[in-house]
């Protein structure tokens, strides 16, 4: 994306963590006051933030006004975000979460999600994010494929379907204790393969 | 309810993903205080839910920016101490902090894009269009089946990234954190296979910040090599000094 220059930002970006060391200095300056940072954090967070909201919520004009209700507490809350307890991209990706969740348990599910829409992969400006995402949707789709079946299903309905632990086991009619196990391990699989720092 | 703290601690999983409601999530959020390595679990299992959201992104109506930066300009901002929002084992807020945008402004921006955008239309329809072409193909490499990512770093600084389609023999080619050329010296890409001379792609904007426009290069044979070169502004026919970035494609 075009993003503003924001002073001297540490050089490059490190792909490997996706969206790393750059998004922690940013939301430093931020939590400043700094409008142009805040620019540049939505121009790299808008995309996965808003496409989490849509995968959990699937109504457009829903996932809209959660992605925004979550990127301006990016905004309000970022002098709360601290690097020694995550990466910055986690941070903003658990609150985006988080809110997309609360909103379809908080509202009739049944109904919101029955509206399916196929998901647009958007327009024209917004292919410069693609190739990030593409990064990571890789690593995913790769990491992904070494979880067993029950792993990935079991993970796939509660992140992306958003439904609680019960649900899933209700839905994959398995026990409750196993979809726990099923949950945990297939994610301390995946983050052994994406080599999330530790 | 009453759980083991041993049956808890398995717990981390499906509290890393929201997948814990109750009575449960309040006993969790409680032990997580008091149990270091699960909090230390639960961070790292965050980061990995977290990969599974950043690898589904989509492209927000684009009204959407100006609506969040506006209201950023109207919002408050916490101090650095205080109460904690997400506290330090990641126990979640309880209050509903930041109260829906009004209707009103969304609309009005939106309108105004819509309007923006019809004018936009009249004049440069035929631009338009090749645009969309350009970024539809590009899309479709992005998310072509057999998308492999190549990665290389500058001896200049920053990173080269293509994402290569065998099937379609087209490649997407940014670059990020490269310093910008100086007025008389741009950046050239280009595709060098076995045989054959170098085939120029065009000019590769640098930027400090953020990835690059992106570059489609078209007709890239599995094996070729795709490199970038300082030249003199305008570019060049042929290379003619040795390449900052090298990508081999893979055969």
């Amino acid at each position: 994306m075009n993003t503003p220059s924001v002073g001297q930002q540490p050089h490059g970006r490190g792909h490997s963590e996706g969206h790393g060391q750059d998004l922690a200095w940013l939301l430093a300056q931020v939590a400043c006051g700094d409008h142009a940072a805040f620019e540049a954090v939505y121009d790299q967070l808008a995309g996965p933030v808003y496409g989490v909201a849509r995968k959990v919520l699937r109504d457009p004009a829903q996932s809209e006004e959660v992605a925004q209700e979550v990127l301006l507490e990016v905004w309000r809350s970022a002098s709360r975000f601290d690097p020694a307890r995550g990466s910055a991209a986690a941070w903003v990706m658990t609150i985006a979460h988080r809110r997309a969740v609360d909103r379809v348990r908080a509202e009739n599910a049944a109904t919101a999600r029955e509206q399916k829409a196929a998901p647009d992969i958007g327009t024209s400006e917004d292919v410069f994010e693609l190739v990030d995402m593409a990064l990571d949707r890789q690593r995913v789709r790769r990491c992904m494929g070494r979880l067993s079946s029950l792993q990935a299903e079991a993970i796939k309905l509660a992140y992306y379907g958003g439904y609680s632990y019960p649900e899933v086991a209700g839905l994959l009619g398995l026990p409750l204790g196993t979809v726990k196990t099923r949950i945990r391990d297939g994610l301390i699989r995946m983050r052994d393969c994406m080599e999330v720092p530790q | 309810m009453s759980v083991q703290s041993h049956d808890l601690h398995l717990l981390t999983g499906v509290y890393a993903v929201d997948a814990l409601t109750g009575d449960e999530l309040d006993e969790f959020e409680k032990h997580l205080e008091q149990c270091p390595t699960c909090a230390e679990e639960v961070r790292g299992l965050r980061e990995a839910a977290a990969r599974l959201g950043l690898a589904t992104a989509i492209a927000p109506p684009p009204s959407m920016r100006e609506q969040v930066l506006d209201a950023a300009s109207r919002v408050r901002q916490l101090p650095p101490s205080g109460a904690r929002l997400i506290t330090a084992n990641g126990a979640r807020p309880r209050r509903r902090l930041i109260r829906r945008l009004p209707r009103p402004i969304a609309v009005t921006a939106m309108a105004a894009a819509i309007v923006a955008l019809a004018v936009l239309q009249v004049g440069t329809r035929h631009q338009l269009q090749q645009a969309q072409t350009k970024n539809q193909t590009i899309a479709s490499v992005l998310s072509a089946s057999d998308a492999s990512i190549e990665l290389s770093s500058s001896t200049v600084g920053g990173t080269v990234t293509a994402v290569v389609s065998k099937h379609d023999r087209e490649a997407v080619i940014t670059a990020a954190g490269m310093p910008t050329p100086d007025d008389a010296q741009v950046y050239q890409l280009w595709v060098i296979s076995a045989a054959g001379a170098p085939r120029s792609l065009g000019l590769l904007p640098g930027s400090t910040s953020g990835a690059t426009s992106p570059v489609l290069a078209d007709d890239v044979q599995p094996g070729d090599q795709l490199a970038v070169t300082i030249e003199p502004a305008g570019g060049t026919k042929v290379p003619t000094t040795n390449p900052i970035v090298e990508i081999h494609t893979r055969p």
